[in-house]
C-alpha cells in the first residue's frame, strides 16, 4: 500500500473515530434533519405533500442544512487544539487532506441521507418504490458534488467570523444547480422515464468532476491553522 | 495632464449618456411596435445587452480573481469586487425586466422558466460574494476566499444553465425581429457596454483609495514621505 493511501486511510480512521467516541456530529444532524422535515410535514399539511419523487426536493432541504451543520462540526474538530496546524506540519499531501476529509464528510452525509429518507418515506408517505434504484444512484452522485463543495468552503469558512450557519448562505447558491438537475431528473424519471438516458446522469457526473477537481486544486490556498 | 484625465472622464460619461439617451429615442420614435408583445417587447432591447454585459463583468470577477492567486496583489481583488458589484447591479437589471416581461406575456411577475431561474440563481450566487466579505477579517484572507469563491461562482454559471435547461421551459427559444429591430438591438449594446466598462472603472478606483486607507498607518506616511518629502526645517522636532 503506498504511503499517500497509508495517510489517507489513517485520517479518515481518525475522524471517524473521533465521531465513533463522541458522537456529536450524527446526533446533531439527524435530529436537524427530522426536524426539518416535521415542520415541513406540518407546514404543508396532510395530503398536500408531494408524495412522488417530486417529494425528492423536502428530503434535500434536510440533506442540505444537516450537511453544512455536518461540514462545519468535521472542521471545528480540526479547529481544536491546534490539529489542523499539527497537520499541516506533518509531511502530508495538501490533496490527502482534502480526500480524507471530503470522505469523512460524504460517509457522515450519506448515513445522514439514509435515515432522513427512511424518515420521510413514514412520515411524509414518499414512494419511491418504482424508481430506487435511480433515486440512491442520482442522490449518491449529488451528495458527492455537495461533500465537495462542503468541504472546500468549510475550510475556508471555519477560520473566519463566518462560522454559525453562514456556511449555508456560501454553499447553497453553489450548490443549488446540482439539487436542480438532481429534483428535475427525479420528476423526469417520474413522468416520462423514457426521456431519461444516460445523459441526464452525465450532467451530474460533469457536475461532480468539476467540483472535485476544483476543489482539490484550491483547497490548499484555503488551509489556515 | 490632470485636466486632460478630467475631461476624458467627464467626456466618457456625456458620451455614454448621449448614446442612452439617443437608444431611447430610437426605442420610441423609430422602431417598430413588435406586433404579438405589443410596447412591451422594447424591454428587450435593454434586457438583451444588459444580460450580455452581466456576463462579462462577472468575467472580470473571475479573471481578476484568477490574477489574484495568482499574484497575490490586491488590485485583483479589488478589481474582482468592483465586476462583482457591477454584474450584481446588471443581473438585478435584467431580473426585473425579464420580470416585467412575463407579467405582460404571461399575466405573472414571477414564473420558473429555465432563463429566469438562471438569472436569479447568478443573481444569488454573485449577492452572497458581496455580502460575505465584510465579515471575513483580515485584508488578505477576505480577498484570498473572495477570489476562491469567485473562481468557483464562476465555474458554476455553464452548470446553472445545464440544470435549468432539464426545467420545464414556457420562454421563446428564438425572436423573430425585423431589420430596424436588430439594428435598435445592436445600438444598445453600445452605451450599455460603456456603462459597464465606465461602472467597472468607478468601482475599481474606489476600491483602490478604500484598500489603501486600510493599509497600517505607518505604510501610508511611508508612502507619502517618499512622494512629498518635506522641506528640511533645520530645527530640533
Amino acid at each position: 500500500m503506498s504511503r499517500a493511501w497509508r495517510q489517507l486511510l489513517l485520517l479518515i480512521g481518525k475522524d471517524l473515530r473521533i465521531e465513533a467516541r463522541s458522537r456529536q456530529t450524527m446526533g446533531l444532524v439527524t435530529v436537524l434533519g427530522v426536524l426539518i422535515l416535521v415542520v415541513l410535514g406540518l407546514g404543508l399539511g396532510p395530503g398536500k405533500v408531494p408524495s412522488g419523487p417530486s417529494g425528492t426536493v423536502l428530503l434535500w432541504v434536510a440533506y442540505l442544512f444537516g450537511g453544512v451543520l455536518c461540514f462545519e462540526k468535521t472542521m471545528a474538530v480540526e479547529r481544536q487544539d491546534g490539529t489542523l496546524a499539527g497537520l499541516m506540519l506533518a509531511p502530508v499531501d495538501r490533496g490527502v487532506l482534502f480526500a480524507a476529509k471530503l470522505i469523512t464528510n460524504l460517509l457522515l452525509i450519506a448515513a445522514l441521507a439514509v435515515v432522513i429518507t427512511a424518515v420521510g418515506i413514514v412520515l411524509l408517505q414518499f414512494d419511491l418504490s418504482g424508481v430506487l434504484g435511480p433515486f440512491v444512484l442520482i442522490t449518491a452522485m449529488s451528495l458527492l458534488g455537495f461533500a465537495a463543495v462542503g468541504t472546500l468552503f468549510a475550510a475556508a469558512v471555519s477560520s473566519t467570523r463566518l462560522q454559525g450557519g453562514l456556511l449555508a448562505l456560501v454553499i447553497f447558491p453553489i450548490c443549488l444547480p446540482l439539487i436542480i438537475a438532481s429534483t428535475q431528473l427525479m420528476v423526469r424519471l417520474a413522468e416520462r422515464p423514457d426521456e431519461v438516458g444516460a445523459g441526464g446522469y452525465l450532467i451530474l457526473v460533469a457536475f461532480d468532476a468539476i467540483y472535485l477537481v476544483m476543489s482539490w486544486l484550491v483547497f490548499e490556498l484555503l488551509l489556515e491553522p | 495632464m490632470q485636466r486632460l484625465t478630467t475631461i476624458l472622464k467627464y467626456g466618457y460619461w456625456v458620451i455614454a449618456a448621449l448614446l442612452f439617451a439617443g437608444g431611447v429615442v430610437l426605442v420610441f420614435a423609430w422602431t417598430p411596435t413588435e406586433a404579438t408583445m405589443g410596447p412591451v417587447q422594447k424591454i428587450f432591447y435593454l434586457h438583451l445587452p444588459a444580460a450580455i454585459n452581466t456576463f462579462l463583468a462577472l468575467m472580470v470577477c473571475f479573471i481578476a480573481s484568477v490574477g489574484y492567486l495568482w499574484k497575490r496583489q490586491q488590485q485583483f481583488d479589488d478589481l474582482a469586487l468592483a465586476g462583482a458589484k457591477v454584474g450584481v447591479l446588471l443581473c438585478s437589471i435584467v431580473l426585473l425586466t425579464g420580470m416585467l416581461w412575463s407579467r405582460s406575456a404571461w399575466g405573472t411577475w414571477w414564473t420558473w422558466s429555465p432563463r429566469l431561474t438562471f438569472s436569479l440563481v447568478l443573481w444569488l450566487l454573485y449577492t452572497v460574494y458581496l455580502v460575505i466579505r465584510p465579515s471575513i477579517e483580515g485584508q488578505q484572507r477576505r480577498a484570498m476566499i473572495s477570489a476562491v469563491y469567485g473562481i468557483v461562482a464562476f465555474v458554476d454559471v455553464p452548470l446553472v444553465y445545464l440544470s435549468v435547461k432539464l426545467m420545464p421551459d414556457i420562454h421563446p427559444t428564438s425572436i423573430a425581429l425585423a431589420p430596424a429591430m436588430q439594428w435598435t438591438l445592436g445600438y444598445w449594446f453600445l452605451p450599455i457596454t460603456m456603462i459597464n466598462i465606465g461602472l467597472l472603472a468607478v468601482a475599481y478606483r474606489l476600491h483602490r483609495r478604500e484598500a489603501l486607507l486600510a493599509r497600517p498607518r505607518t505604510a501610508i506616511a511611508v508612502r507619502r514621505s517618499t512622494f512629498h518629502r518635506p522641506a528640511a526645517t533645520g530645527g530640533a522636532a
